[in-house]
């Protein structure tokens, strides 16, 4: 069976490596350009002084640079790529055999149809995860000097680095295996695998879906009638350059500031990471599970 | 797995698989002997598939069993998938694969793999072995399949329709080809079809199926001698007929009957009307007379449900 899987997903792990090498060498060239321009900019020693409330334009200027769609289209390829990867790996592995009718050759040799499902997800998912976690770490490899200057809790690059990238391309994957079996359809299964993921993406990517459980607040003290004191300057009012602020308010000599500490990164990527891992596992579950009951 | 002669090949009792509130097969009972070629007849949506995936374990009855050997077939099981060899309607294979591959995935699916026959097999039929399926002639694809099935090395081969999409030449070679495995390996076969003529040739056993009944069962010897054709005046009423009345049909002066009767009792009858003409029955006749009248066992409100109750081209679901 393990045969019969690389066979019958060579094409598509082929696809993988090709689009990893794409990805490694845009990110490499990016990371390579990014720490020049880092330390030609004396960012670093700005960072290691002053905690960046020295070089406030500096910043600006290589975020801008580095982190906007335009300059960066590695960052909008990369939001797609779970859904459409995962649909296009999980869509025909039970929608082509239903499609074509090589279910009855697949299922009628001496290999039970639940064990010759569940010995294909597991060497897919496998492969995926790998796929997924080679990416992270490009990923984050390149961002590294960007990731020092930047919010990491917002995608980008919030959905590229952690457990984000991986778990999400498992739930694509699980949503096009289970709309495939349903479908008996490559293409429509595709398309509705895809739009299927794009629920959960959305959830999470726009409406910051779990953001807001985990925020702090933090009670600063205004010097000189708080000038600046608003959500997008740099450095934020909490004086780490890594933290989120979602509102601030004034209370008399004081600031509220709500924010999402830079702390917060993993407890979030857990979240997101297992909101995305449940949705695969259900779906998959539900494909096992359909698959062994269909006897009529 | 016994390729012991007492123990039927097939049987079936009582077998019966519902679709919703259609029977797509009901009550079908019958024993079939070790090394017999079968012959399964019917009309489209007869029932063939379903016995057939039954047997198979890729479907599970929903009354009744059906047994291989003894062993009742269930569904999903290792144990039921290794006793049967299944050809499916258009020999489905994986197009991309080359035939190498086709044989590497037999391989490494099937325990009892015969990689020596299967490369035997292609070799002799001059099948290059790195040829993609594609790119294979209908005829050679229905190979491709006929050798997987036989490299599995199980002891009853069914075949659904196998000969339906092929040219004349391939149709003859592949039935030879299936003829000539039971034969050497005292194989049973089991072969789906519509198409009688081509069954006359190779079967001595049949099955009939109508309406998802079995209407006859038996060797084709002992069934073909158990029937006779009479021409008998037309206003002979069919309470007169020997043995059981099968099919009737009246021209100006004379009535063409096939009548189900023994020995005796045909003597007996032609003494007393020694006018009467008797033939014995040829395999064509006696399969259409039993597919032209009324399903045995069916009454008409199921006739109504089984001709419309299942999605039309689709006889079974995985």
């Amino acid at each position: 069976m393990i045969w019969v899987t690389w066979r019958q997903h060579r094409s598509q792990a082929i696809i993988c490596l090709g689009l990893f090498c794409a990805i490694t060498i845009v990110a490499v060239a990016t990371g390579a350009w990014m720490r020049a321009t880092f330390s030609a900019d004396g960012l670093g020693t700005c960072l290691a002084r002053s905690a960046g409330a020295g070089c406030p334009a500096a910043i600006s200027s290589f975020v801008r640079e580095f982190n906007s769609p335009g300059t960066m289209p590695l960052n909008i390829v990369l939001f797609a790529i779970p859904g459409i990867l995962g649909a296009v790996v999980g869509a025909p592995l039970l929608g082509q055999e239903l499609e074509r009718g090589t279910w009855q050759l697949a299922w009628s040799q001496t290999v039970p149809r639940t064990r010759w499902l569940l010995t294909k997800l597991a060497l897919v998912t496998g492969g995926l995860v790998a796929f997924g976690a080679a990416v992270t770490a490009v990923m984050t490899w390149s961002r590294a000097p960007l990731d020092r200057l930047t919010i990491r809790l917002q995608p980008p690059p919030f959905n590229v680095e952690g457990l984000s990238f991986a778990c999400s391309l498992l739930c694509g994957f699980g949503l096009a295996v289970l709309a495939g079996l349903l479908l008996r359809n490559t293409i429509g299964a595709m398309v509705v695998g895809y739009f299927a993921w794009e629920v959960p993406f959305l959830l999470v990517t726009l409406m910051n879906g779990p953001l807001h459980i985990l925020t702090a607040t933090a009670r600063i003290a205004c010097r000189d009638g708080c000038p600046g004191a608003s959500t997008n300057s740099v450095p934020p009012v909490t004086g780490n350059l890594g933290d989120l602020v979602l509102d601030v308010t004034r209370s008399g000599n004081q600031l509220v500031v709500t924010y999402l500490p830079a702390s917060r990164f993993w407890p979030l990527q857990f979240i997101e990471g297992g909101m995305y891992l449940a949705i695969a596992a259900a779906a998959l579950g539900t494909a096992v599970w359909l698959l062994h009951r269909r006897t009529t | 797995m016994t390729d012991n002669a007492s123990v039927p090949a097939l049987r079936a009792d009582r077998l019966g698989k519902r679709y919703g509130h259609a029977w797509g097969l009901r009550d079908c009972t019958f024993a079939v002997p070790a090394g017999a070629v079968v012959g399964l007849v019917g009309p489209n949506g007869a029932g063939k598939t379903t016995l057939l995936a039954l047997t198979v374990g890729l479907l599970a009855p929903t009354e009744g069993r059906v047994a291989v050997f003894g062993e009742p077939s269930r569904a999903h099981t290792a144990s039921t998938l290794a006793r049967v060899s299944y050809l499916a309607q258009d020999h489905p294979l994986y197009r991309g694969f080359t035939v190498a591959d086709m044989l590497h995935l037999g391989r490494s699916m099937n325990p009892g793999w015969d990689q020596a026959l299967a490369r035997g097999r292609i070799d002799a039929l001059g099948i290059p072995l790195r040829r993609k399926i594609k790119e294979l002639s209908g005829g050679q694809q229905a190979q491709v399949s006929l050798t997987m099935a036989l490299a599995k090395r199980a002891p009853l081969l069914a075949l659904d329709e196998p000969v339906a999409s092929l040219d004349p030449i391939a149709r003859l070679d592949f039935m030879r080809d299936v003829l000539a495995a039971s034969a050497d390996t005292g194989l049973t076969v089991i072969i789906a079809s519509h198409v009688i003529s081509e069954l006359e040739r190779l079967c001595d056993w049949l099955l009939v199926l109508n309406g998802g009944r079995l209407q006859l069962a038996g060797a084709v010897d002992d069934l073909l001698a158990a029937h006779t054709v009479l021409t008998v005046p037309r206003q002979t009423p069919d309470a007169d007929l020997p043995g059981r009345r099968i099919s009737r049909t009246d021209s100006d002066r004379h009535s063409t009957v096939l009548v189900a009767v023994d020995g005796g009792r045909l003597a007996a009858a032609r003494s007393r009307q020694p006018g009467w003409q008797a033939e014995p029955a040829g395999f064509e006749q006696l399969v259409l007379a039993y597919l032209r009248r009324p399903p045995l066992g069916v009454t008409a409100a199921e006739r109504a449900l089984v001709g419309g109750a299942r999605p039309a081209g689709e006889a079974v679901a995985p």
